[in-house]
């Protein structure tokens, strides 16, 4: 492989992020399966980088989910996004990061469909000011927050206790990038280094350390295909997809898997779960499976952040042997502590996949 | 006052402004070949063996260079700019010097698709993606790292044409048959290797073109998918997976192979855009060069005393490219004699 | 003839989605349901370019419009600037509009979603929340999700979540005033009409299959025939 091509084609794909004063909506899933991933982003922009992110307590889902599983016209759709910009207008920002990928993947295809199609825009407006007597402005840039801790990875480098290297050997760690898929498919110019060699991950893994893996099905879906998941007929094909993604990765020994989609984690975690479970094989080492982490926690990790306040503890896969493989110190005891250090009930354990 | 003896701009030296300018020499005219490589001979002069009679490139170039060896030639040279005059241009070239000239003929030729643009197929980023080009280099000088043995070869049709992300919506013409030109010479070399085409449609439309298909079923048994790829991607042993639908049958395939050829398309040399606008020539929406009508004026332009032959206004054949140039040679004739 | 045609063209995502098909087969190639189910893009896309009534109203009664994951990793790469993905769900959503998805078993599965997820967003103003997420019916999310479930005020409150409060925070709850905004725009913009469409039409076809509603919403939602995979 030639590391040099890739870079020139990162080069063609530079996206201009602006650095500061951005309005934050959340992730439906993320804050389901991930609660402290958000936190966290927030605290490390906030609190370490002195960045302005301001959430607004009014903002609802962007209903990306009902409408990529077709239960809502394409119009509510819209409608309900462009109350976010109103919400977003009347705070003062012009801004958006949004914190889901299937968000920002909607985010961008109806402003891009204002753009071709201004009746839909002018219709979209009527629509809003009935509903709600509310207006808006468009935002002037849209971005993941993966883009945005894309842009601040050096001054996260700068203030990392660990790096992505296994402490015995001091040889990096080989991460493999996920990116979801409605980052950069559908308009690859919106995103960081395009569809085809997105770098909004594997910069933040180089960064800090680590070592990025190419392997034969990096562009392929998680497989969470929404309906195809939702509903629980159709699960076979979530599974074959994200198998299909292991099968694919484990030749090249994976230590960790990071991801900016709020599902993907999810489904990459949760079915290496279900596939030892159902054919008793692992794809991390020693029975374990390969960690799954979001970019947030990650960032989390290298900053010294304790990894029970990340919110490992919610991943189905073991993330302590790629702790000790950092060298990340944590305390087994308060893995599964509820609020104020109180000792609670602990989750049941895999039959097969090894688990602390 | 009249020029006893008008001299003729001919830029570029490849097959087109050779033959071209030899034409017109026979005509008692004063062509100035200007060429910005160190040599002549364009493409043609890169390649190996010419369909479809496996004329050795080699050949053709030689004859050329034997007829053209009288005529002033600029190599290494370029046009810094162009300006039309009252009765004629004047070119001021990378050398320095200024040229006056009464007729200009655009010999410049194409441009090969740059294949890394299509990042899907990993040209300049896995190892064993090549291009046509560089195969035929291949043949020529047998040095090329990448090409070692291989088992399982594939040539991917329509690289960068017919392709809207490429920023080329037409068809290449000649790719094709180069593909399945390069199966058959591939084959020749490792007769145990299996050999896949993967094609969308057979352009196949020139003179015993349609003999190498059947060659290369009947006799070399290459295999022929039709099926555009989709996706390259690297395995772990270097070998590179190519993802595309074997629509004949509607189902999706993944081949991996020890070399894949990426057929890169014809583009209009941007050098000719620039200079074409100097001197009041448009740009047809296709990219190439604006022919005054592309049926019956094809060597002409729509301003007086500007010509073109070759691949400048489009995909061309060798065959085509010689016949434009003499039938621009011509029209300069032509051209002269009605200003008498 | 075009009738279904003409409706398609007035969505937008047809617009985007279909300008001339050459049938290359690069959506195909890397569809990740082409690959598993019996489902290719590329003959979709062929169909409805033909604008042929009959194949059109065929497609939208079919199981093979249901299979799509709507991933678009077919509109990075066609090379006319097609979007099987953007054609799916132009045509879903007329399927859903005519009440023809009931033809279908994963057709009928709209209705178990939309109740879902449609009141998830209404009464909580989230597409997912804890209060409704039942890990019987969703074994796979591992018994660490369970854990969470079933301690959630302990677990979301340890990381730092703003569960059901008031407020800015992760998992606050959301006001009352903003859910009913919510609803406003359902209503003005066809989403609370679809919702009743699609229920409606799916009674019908309970009773047409001789079963209970709820009964009929469990079973669209878990049952899976053989057929839908290619090696079966």
């Amino acid at each position: 492989m030639i590391y040099q091509g890739k870079q020139k084609i990162w080069a063609d794909y530079q996206k201009e992020i602006p650095d500061n004063h951005w309005f934050y909506v959340r992730s439906c899933i993320r804050q389901n399966f991930f609660p402290a991933s958000e936190k966290y982003f927030l605290a490390i922009c906030r609190d370490q980088l002195g960045r302005d992110i301001y959430e607004s307590e009014h903002h609802t889902t962007c209903a990306g989910i009902a409408y990529h599983c077709d239960t809502i016209p394409q119009e509510t759709a819209m409608t309900v996004v462009a109350r976010q910009f109103a919400l977003m207008t009347e705070a003062g920002y012009e801004n958006l990061v949004t914190s889901c990928i299937t968000s920002f993947g909607n985010y961008t295809e109806i402003l891009e469909t204002w753009r071709q199609f201004p009746e839909l825009e002018e219709k979209v407006r009527e629509h809003l000011w009935k509903a709600c007597r509310r207006e808006f402005k468009k935002p002037k840039y849209v971005a993941h927050a993966s883009d945005l801790m894309y842009k601040l990875r050096g001054e996260i480098a700068e203030r990392a206790h660990f790096q992505l290297v296994h402490r015995a050997t001091g040889e990096p760690l080989r991460i493999v990038e996920h990116i979801g898929c409605h980052y950069s498919k559908m308009f690859p110019h919106k995103g960081v280094g395009g569809a085809e060699y997105p770098c909004v991950l594997s910069g933040m893994a180089e960064s800090w350390g680590g070592r990025v893996i190419d392997y034969p099905e990096r562009r392929h879906c998680c497989g969470f295909g929404f309906r195809q998941y939702f509903v629980k007929a159709n699960r076979g094909y979530s599974l074959s997809n994200t198998h299909k993604k292991f099968e694919s990765m484990e030749p090249y020994r994976p230590d960790a898997i990071i991801t900016n989609c709020p599902g993907c984690p999810y489904f990459l975690d949760r079915w290496q779960y279900v596939i030892s479970e159902m054919e008793g094989k692992t794809y991390g080492q020693n029975g374990y499976g390969i960690p799954v982490l979001t970019y947030e926690e990650l960032a989390g990790l290298v900053l010294g952040v304790d990894p029970w306040n990340l919110g490992l503890q919610v991943h189905q896969v073991a993330v302590e042997p790629l702790l000790d493989k950092i060298g990340i110190p944590y305390d087994p005891a308060r893995k599964y502590l509820g609020m104020d250090e109180k000792k609670i009930m602990t989750p049941g354990l895999p039959t097969s996949l090894k688990c602390f | 006052m009249v020029n006893r003896n008008p001299v003729i701009a001919v830029i570029g030296a490849g097959i087109a402004g050779l033959e071209a300018a030899r034409q017109l020499a026979d005509l008692g005219y004063s062509p100035v070949l200007i060429e910005k490589e160190p040599a002549v001979g364009g493409h043609v002069a890169q390649w190996n063996r010419l369909f479809p009679d496996m004329t050795p490139a080699a050949e053709v170039i030689d004859a050329l260079k034997k007829q053209t060896a009288k005529i002033r030639t600029l190599l290494g040279t370029e046009i810094a700019s162009i300006n039309r005059l009252k009765d004629g241009f004047s070119l001021v070239l990378t050398d320095g010097t200024s040229l006056l000239c009464q007729a200009v003929l655009f010999a410049t030729g194409f441009q090969l698709f740059n294949a890394a643009k299509k990042e899907e197929y990993g040209y300049g980023i896995y190892d064993r993606v090549i291009t046509n080009r560089d195969l035929e280099a291949w043949f020529n000088t047998r040095k090329d790292m990448r090409i070692k043995q291989p088992e399982a070869v594939g040539f991917v049709h329509c690289v960068g044409s017919r392709d809207l992300k490429a920023g080329n919506t037409q068809c290449s013409k000649v790719c094709c048959i180069t593909a399945i030109k390069q199966a058959i010479e591939i084959k020749e070399e490792f007769p145990d290797a299996e050999v896949y085409c993967f094609y969308m449609d057979l352009r196949l439309f020139g003179k015993k073109y349609e003999d190498f298909y059947i060659k290369a079923q009947r006799d070399y048994g290459i295999h022929f998918i039709r099926g555009r790829v989709s996706e390259v991607g690297e395995a772990i042993d270097g070998r590179v997976v190519v993802k595309a639908e074997d629509t004949l049958n509607g189902k999706p395939v993944k081949v991996t192979l020890d070399l894949l050829v990426l057929m890169a398309g014809i583009v209009c040399n941007p050098d000719a855009q620039h200079y074409a606008r100097q001197v009041g020539v448009s740009v047809d929406d296709d990219g190439f060069l604006k022919s005054r009508d592309n049926i019956a004026a094809i060597t002409e332009s729509s301003r007086p005393g500007v010509f073109f032959a070759g691949a400048c206004t489009g995909a061309k054949t060798i065959p085509e490219t010689l016949a434009e140039a003499r039938s621009a040679a011509l029209n300069i004739h032509h051209y002269f004699n009605k200003r008498k | 003839m075009g009738r279904y045609f003409d409706e398609l063209s007035k969505d937008y995502r047809f617009k985007e989605g279909l300008k001339t098909c050459i049938n290359c087969g690069t959506c195909t190639a890397i569809c990740p349901a082409a690959e598993f189910y019996k489902y290719d893009p590329r003959k979709v896309v062929d169909t409805v370019q033909r604008k042929d009534d009959g194949e059109i109203e065929a497609l939208l009664k079919s199981e093979t419009i249901w299979y799509c994951g709507e991933c678009m990793s077919c509109v990075t790469r066609c090379p006319r600037g097609n979007g099987p993905g953007l054609v799916i769900m132009a045509l879903r959503n007329l399927s859903a509009r005519l009440g023809y998805f009931t033809a279908s078993e994963k057709g009928r599965q709209l209705w178990p979603l939309t109740k879902t997820l449609n009141n998830n967003i209404l009464h909580t103003g989230y597409c997912i929340h804890p209060s409704t997420f039942d890990c019987d019916e969703y074994p796979e999310s591992g018994p660490v999700t369970r854990w969470v479930m079933d301690n959630k005020e302990e677990v979301y409150g340890r990381l730092g979540a703003n569960y059901e409060g008031k407020g800015p925070g992760v998992l606050r709850h959301i006001p009352q005033q903003d859910l009913d905004e919510l609803q406003a725009i359902f209503d003005e913009t066809g989403g609370t009409e679809r919702m009743e469409a699609v229920e409606r039409a799916s009674r019908e076809k309970a009773a047409e299959l001789g079963m209970d509603f709820e009964e009929y919403t469990k079973y669209t939602y878990e049952h899976c025939s053989v057929g839908h995979f290619n090696d079966e």
